[in-house]
């Protein structure tokens, strides 16, 4: 009951929220550059809609690709971290490395490796959801009670029994986590990266439209890229709900 | 005394593994120049790379403390009216999944190249995440001894800074060095709708170059910030909730 209340309560703040908006943007006849209505970037978004499908779609490929690729690397390298402890003392100084410049400050490294197709967006997602992927996968591994450890040793179960049977399980929970939160970060570092030099994709159409000064085309973008990115998550945490019923 | 010893042992050793595996594996410089050129590109120009690295530091700071105030004070208002809560929060949560640093192109547009325009963008990344977790801490702390307080006379206000607000204090953190990695991210990005000074404009004026060697100069320079700012949210939290942190 209070989960409906608080779901009702929820949609008539989103609708008081675009209700005020609008009136706020229509009543005080604000110019588009302070703040279009909702109305008119509705309207913008659908006439436009040939250039901001086709924008949508190179970013969707872009974030898929480098979110599948990002999170096979991540899970893999964490896998044999823990396989291999020996390389732990290498690999992760290296990674944290890495991982301390901000993941925008790679783009235009990137861009010069790759170009700008996109090879070199498909590459920053990748190292963006590979880092995210890596860390909770390792916390995962590293999480399992000592003693289930030894308890499977004694009954003579091998390293990577042990792995299979025992840390992969325990780890899926974290695992699943970090990937719901990588879909977002997907999104985001693909729209960034190509807001740098791209041939198209939605941070390019916001470039451009920045560029000419087109604030509504601005915001029919942003709203094309929330509703890719509100998609994608979702879709992740459904296929999260549905695989990894124990957590 | 001792752990800044480790520190700098751990810097330089990493410093001579760079030039040493560059000069070793014969690395192209197109993929990795050798650390003592990008020194040397940073000691030439010394004043560029400073008054870029301060610019972007005092966008990151600004935008940071204002997210963590406005945040904390919005958790507070969210756990005392939990009708605004209801109304508002899903707009908040749903605004995680969406690209907000796409926004950072509106809100450039609207103050300008300035200071300020950046600092904004910071400060929205570190907003978020502070007064959902700042909500979270709130809710979590146990209503027994909400109860006891109030036994003993204190009021609201007491019962806020003597034991909801310390008890929250954790998770706090936890969003506080999340928005430390976010608002410089912010601010680098902000810097390239065209801006004149910042590392994110040292970045995209090598790029444009096709310097590597300044490239691999500006990412050192974020990689400085982005760590010491983490590095000192960390400490803080060290410090302030000594009786153990979240993960």
């Amino acid at each position: 009951v209070s989960d409906a209340r608080g779901l009702a309560r929820g949609l008539f703040g989103a609708l008081l929220l675009l209700g005020a908006w609008e009136g706020l943007a229509r009543g005080l006849a604000l110019p588009a550059y302070t703040l279009p209505a909702v109305s008119e970037i509705l309207l913008a978004a659908w006439q436009h809609r040939a250039v901001l499908q086709a924008a949508a779609w190179v970013t969707g490929q872009e974030a898929l690709a480098g979110y599948a690729l990002g999170s096979a690397i991540g899970i893999t390298l964490a896998a044999l971290l823990v396989l291999l402890p020996r390389l732990r003392a290498v690999v992760l100084p290296c990674a944290m490395a890495i991982n301390s410049v901000p993941v925008v400050a790679w783009s235009p490294l990137v861009l010069l490796w790759f170009g700008i197709g996109m090879a070199s967006k498909i590459a920053m997602v990748a190292l963006a959801v590979g880092f995210t992927v890596f860390l909770s996968a390792l916390a995962g591994f590293d999480r399992v009670d000592r003693r289930s450890v030894d308890l499977m040793r004694s009954f003579g179960a091998g390293a990577f029994g042990v792995f299979w049977r025992l840390r992969l399980p325990a780890a899926l929970p974290l695992i699943a986590a970090g990937m719901r939160v990588a879909t977002v970060r997907s999104l985001i570092v693909a729209i960034v990266t190509e807001m740098l030099g791209a041939y198209g994709g939605l941070g390019w159409v916001i470039y451009q439209a920045v560029t000419l000064i087109d604030f509504v085309q601005v915001w029919s973008a942003i709203l094309v890229a929330s509703l890719l990115s509100l998609g994608f998550f979702g879709a992740i945490g459904a296929l999260e709900r549905r695989f990894i019923f124990w957590r | 005394v001792k752990p800044a010893l480790h520190l700098l042992g751990g810097l330089v050793l990493a410093g001579l593994v760079w030039e040493g595996a560059v000069l070793a594996f014969g690395i192209r410089p197109h993929l990795l120049p050798r650390l003592s050129d990008v020194l040397g590109a940073i000691a030439a120009t010394p004043g560029a790379y400073w008054s870029g690295f301060l610019r972007t530091l005092s966008e990151t700071l600004v935008g940071f403390a204002a997210g963590a105030l406005v945040g904390i004070f919005n958790g507070v208002v969210f756990f005392r009216a939990p009708l605004l809560r209801d109304m508002l929060l899903p707009i908040f949560v749903v605004s995680q999944t969406i690209p907000v640093i796409a926004f950072g192109a509106l809100v450039v547009m609207w103050f300008g190249n300035t200071l300020m325009a950046k600092a904004i963008i910071a400060f929205y990344l570190t907003f978020f995440p502070v007064t959902v977790n700042t909500l979270l801490g709130l809710n979590a702390v146990d209503p027994r001894q909400v109860g006891l307080l109030r036994s003993f006379g204190a009021s609201g206000r007491q019962i806020l800074f003597r034991l909801q607000l310390p008890m929250a204090l954790p998770q706090i953190f936890v969003a506080l060095r999340l928005g430390a990695s976010l608002s410089l991210v912010g601010a680098i990005v902000g810097e390239w709708f065209g801006d004149t000074r910042g590392i994110g404009v040292l970045l995209l004026q090598a790029m444009y170059n096709e310097s590597v060697v300044a490239l691999w100069a500006a990412i050192l320079c974020a990689a400085v910030l982005g760590t010491g700012f983490y590095g000192v949210v960390a400490f803080a939290e060290r410090r302030i909730v000594f009786w153990g942190a979240e993960q």
